[in-house]
C-alpha cells in the first residue's frame, strides 16, 4: 500500500513539473488567437475569453515575416550543411592516427575553448576586417566549427574499427574518398545528432544579428521577436507603410503569433528529432 | 619525420582538416588580438596596430570603480545558483522519470520537459513577460484573486537571481536529465534486485543505489560547470533583462556589461580590458576545475 501511494506521489511531481515546463507555451500559444478586445480587458490568460486569427492575418499582411522567414532558412541550411561538413570532415582528421599533428590540431582546438577571444576583436573582425556588416554571411560564418561538437564527433570516429580504413586504403581508395565514401555513410546517426545541434543554434541564435545586422530586411525570425519587443511602432515594422494608421495593431498578440510562427518548425520537428538529440547529449556526455 | 615530408604524405588528410583550420585561425585566433585594445587607447582610424599604448589605464579606470565588483559578484553568484539548482532539480526528476512505470506518461512528461531546450532566448523572454508584467500578466493576476498586492517585478532587481534561476532550471531541466536518466539506465539492475530481495522499499533503492551511484556525475558536472563560472549566458540574460537599468544591480554580468561599453557606448578599450579581465580568470579557473576533474574522472576532464 505504502508502495503504491510513493509512486502516485511520484507521478504527481513529474505530472506538475510538466506543467510547469508547459504553461508557458500554452500561455503563448492561445494568447495569439486572443481577440484585441478580449486582450485589452483581461491581459494574458490561459484561456481567452475570444478566439480570433486577426494577429495571423496581420502579420501575415506584411512583408517582413517573409523575409525574415527566407533570411532565417537560408542561414540555417547554409549554415548547417557547411558547418556539419567542415567539423566532420575536421574531426575525422583529428580522431585518425595516421596523422601526425592530430594532437597538436586537437590542441589548439581545445584552446578556444578555454581562452576567449572576447567580444572586442571577435567585433572588429566581423566588422572592420572582414567588412561583413549587414551580410548574411556574419550569420554563417561565426559558427561553422563548434569545438564540442567536432569532439563528439571525435569520439564516434574512435569507436570505428581502423581496420576499415586499412583495408580501404589496401584496395587503393584515397582517404578523402575513404572519408566521404565510407565513413560517412557509417557514421549518419552522429552527423544526424550534429545536425540538429548545428539546425537549433543557427535557428535560435541572435546574438549575431543584434551584433552585425542593422538592416531590418535581413533580419532573421528571432531578430524580428526581438524588434517587436523592444520596438513601439509595431505596425511600421510589420507592415511596412501600406498600414492605415487609423487602425491600431494589436502588439501584444501580434508579438505572440509571431512567436507561435518562429517555434512552430521547432515543435512540430521535435517530437521525430529528439532521439538524435538524447543519442548526442549521452555520446557527448559531459563535454557538452 | 619533417613537417613537409609528414604533410606530403598525408595530403588528403590536411586537405580535409584545412577548412577546419582556417576556421578557427580566423575566428578564434585572430580574434584574440583583439585582447591588446585593452593595454590601448583605440582609435577607429589606427585600427587596433596603430593605436597608442596606454599600459594599465585601462584596468584602473574599470577596478577604480565599483562596477567590475558588482559585475564579477552578480557572474558568480547567478552561476552558482544556476549550477546548484539546475543539477539537483534535473537530477531528482531524472530519478522520478525513471520510477515512473506507465510508459506513454513516461515519454509525453520527458518530452515536454525537454522541450524548453529548443527555443531561443527572446521567445523565453516574452514568455517570462507574460507571466509577471504587471497589470496584465498572469501571475499579477493570480496574486490578485488571491487577495495579493501586485509586484512590479520587472523593477524588483532583489527577486531577479531567484526568478533567473527558475528560468533556467526551466529551460535546461530536461536536457541534463537526459544525462542523468542515460546514467541511471547504465546502473546494473543486480543492486536493485539484490535490494528487493532484502526486502527494500522504492524509495530506500532511490536513497541507497540511485543517488549514490549518481553522485560522480552530479559533482563532474559542477566542476565543469564552476570551470565556466566566469562566463555568463549573454543570449539569456539580455535576452530576459535587457536594457532595463533598474535589474542591473542583481543582473548585471561581465558579458552584457563589456556588450553595453562596446555597442552602447562604443568605448572598445575599456571593454576590452573587461573581456581581459574574464578571459583570464575563466581561464584560470577552468584549469584548475579541470585538473580536479582529472583526478576523479580521467575520461570526463577537458584536456
Amino acid at each position: 500500500m505504502r508502495e503504491k501511494t510513493f509512486g502516485m506521489g511520484m507521478n504527481l511531481i513529474v505530472l506538475l513539473f510538466a506543467l510547469f515546463c508547459f504553461v508557458p507555451f500554452w500561455l503563448v500559444f492561445i494568447d495569439s488567437f486572443a481577440s484585441e478586445a478580449s486582450f485589452m480587458a483581461h491581459g494574458y490568460q490561459l484561456l481567452p475569453s475570444a478566439l480570433t486569427l486577426d494577429a495571423y492575418k496581420f502579420i501575415l499582411q506584411g512583408d517582413q515575416i517573409f523575409r525574415s522567414y527566407r533570411v532565417s532558412i537560408l542561414v540555417t541550411i547554409i549554415g548547417t550543411a557547411l558547418s556539419v561538413i567542415i567539423t566532420a570532415m575536421y574531426a575525422y582528421v583529428i580522431a585518425n592516427r595516421k596523422v601526425k599533428y592530430r594532437n597538436i590540431l586537437s590542441f589548439l582546438t581545445y584552446f578556444t575553448m578555454v581562452f576567449g577571444a572576447g567580444l572586442v576583436g571577435f567585433y572588429i573582425l566581423i566588422a572592420n576586417w572582414l567588412h561583413l556588416k549587414d551580410s548574411v554571411w556574419a550569420l554563417i560564418l561565426p559558427y561553422l566549427l563548434n569545438p564540442f561538437y567536432a569532439f563528439i564527433l571525435v569520439s564516434f570516429y574512435r569507436t570505428l574499427p581502423y581496420e576499415i580504413n586499412e583495408s580501404a586504403t589496401i584496395d587503393g581508395a584515397r582517404e578523402i574518398r575513404i572519408f566521404f565514401k565510407i565513413i560517412l555513410p557509417i557514421t549518419a546517426p552522429a552527423i544526424a545528432t550534429i545536425t540538429l545541434f548545428y539546425a537549433l543554434q543557427y535557428w535560435n541564435d541572435w546574438w549575431l544579428s543584434l551584433l552585425f545586422i542593422d538592416n531590418y530586411k535581413l533580419h532573421p525570425l528571432q531578430m524580428m521577436i526581438r524588434q517587436l519587443i523592444s520596438n513601439l511602432n509595431v505596425s511600421s515594422y510589420v507592415s511596412g507603410s501600406s498600414t492605415s494608421y487609423s487602425v491600431s495593431a494589436p502588439t501584444n498578440v501580434v508579438q505572440m503569433a509571431t512567436v507561435c510562427l518562429t517555434i512552430g518548425p521547432i515543435v512540430l520537428v521535435y517530437p521525430f528529432v529528439q532521439k538524435y538529440f538524447v543519442r548526442g547529449l549521452t555520446v557527448g556526455a559531459i563535454k557538452g | 619525420m619533417g613537417f613537409f615530408k609528414e604533410i606530403r604524405k598525408n595530403v588528403d588528410l590536411y586537405i580535409l582538416a584545412l577548412p577546419g583550420l582556417l576556421f578557427l585561425l580566423i575566428f578564434a585566433y585572430v580574434p584574440m588580438s583583439g585582447h591588446l585594445l585593452a593595454f590601448k587607447k583605440y582609435q577607429l582610424m589606427n585600427g587596433i596596430w596603430g593605436s597608442p599604448w596606454v599600459g594599465f589605464d585601462n584596468f584602473k579606470f574599470f577596478f577604480q570603480g565599483h562596477d567590475w565588483i558588482q559585475v564579477t559578484f552578480n557572474t558568480l553568484f547567478l552561476n552558482g545558483l544556476f549550477i546548484i539548482f539546475s543539477l539537483l532539480i534535473s537530477a531528482s526528476v531524472a530519478i522520478l522519470l525513471n520510477e515512473i512505470r506507465m510508459k506513454l506518461f513516461k515519454k509525453l512528461a520527458q518530452s515536454i520537459i525537454f522541450l524548453p531546450y529548443f527555443i531561443s532566448w527572446l521567445v523565453v523572454s516574452l514568455m517570462v513577460f507574460a507571466i509577471l508584467n504587471t497589470g496584465d500578466g498572469l501571475l499579477n493576476k493570480f496574486l490578485i484573486t488571491l487577495g495579493l498586492p501586485e509586484v512590479a517585478w520587472f523593477q524588483k532587481s532583489g527577486a531577479w537571481p531567484a526568478i533567473l534561476t527558475i528560468i533556467y532550471v526551466w529551460k535546461f531541466a530536461g536536457y541534463y536529465s537526459v544525462i542523468f536518466l542515460a546514467s541511471i539506465t547504465g546502473i546494473s539492475s543486480d543492486y536493485y534486485e539484490a535490494a528487493e530481495i532484502d526486502g527494500a522499499s522504492r524509495f530506500q533503492q532511490i536513497i541507497h543505489i540511485t543517488i549514490p551511484l549518481l553522485k560522480p556525475i552530479i559533482i563532474m558536472l559542477a566542476l565543469l560547470g564552476v570551470g565556466r563560472i566566469f562566463y555568463g549566458d549573454f543570449g539569456m540574460i539580455y535576452g530576459i533583462v535587457g536594457d532595463n537599468g533598474v535589474l542591473f544591480p542583481t543582473t548585471d554580468v561581465i558579458d552584457t556589461y563589456s556588450f553595453r561599453a562596446l555597442r552602447q557606448l562604443g568605448n572598445f578599450s575599456m571593454s576590452a580590458a573587461v573581456v581581459f579581465y574574464q578571459s583570464i580568470m575563466g581561464l584560470i579557473c577552468i584549469v584548475v576545475f579541470n585538473g580536479l576533474v582529472r583526478k576523479i574522472d580521467k575520461d570526463s576532464s577537458l584536456f
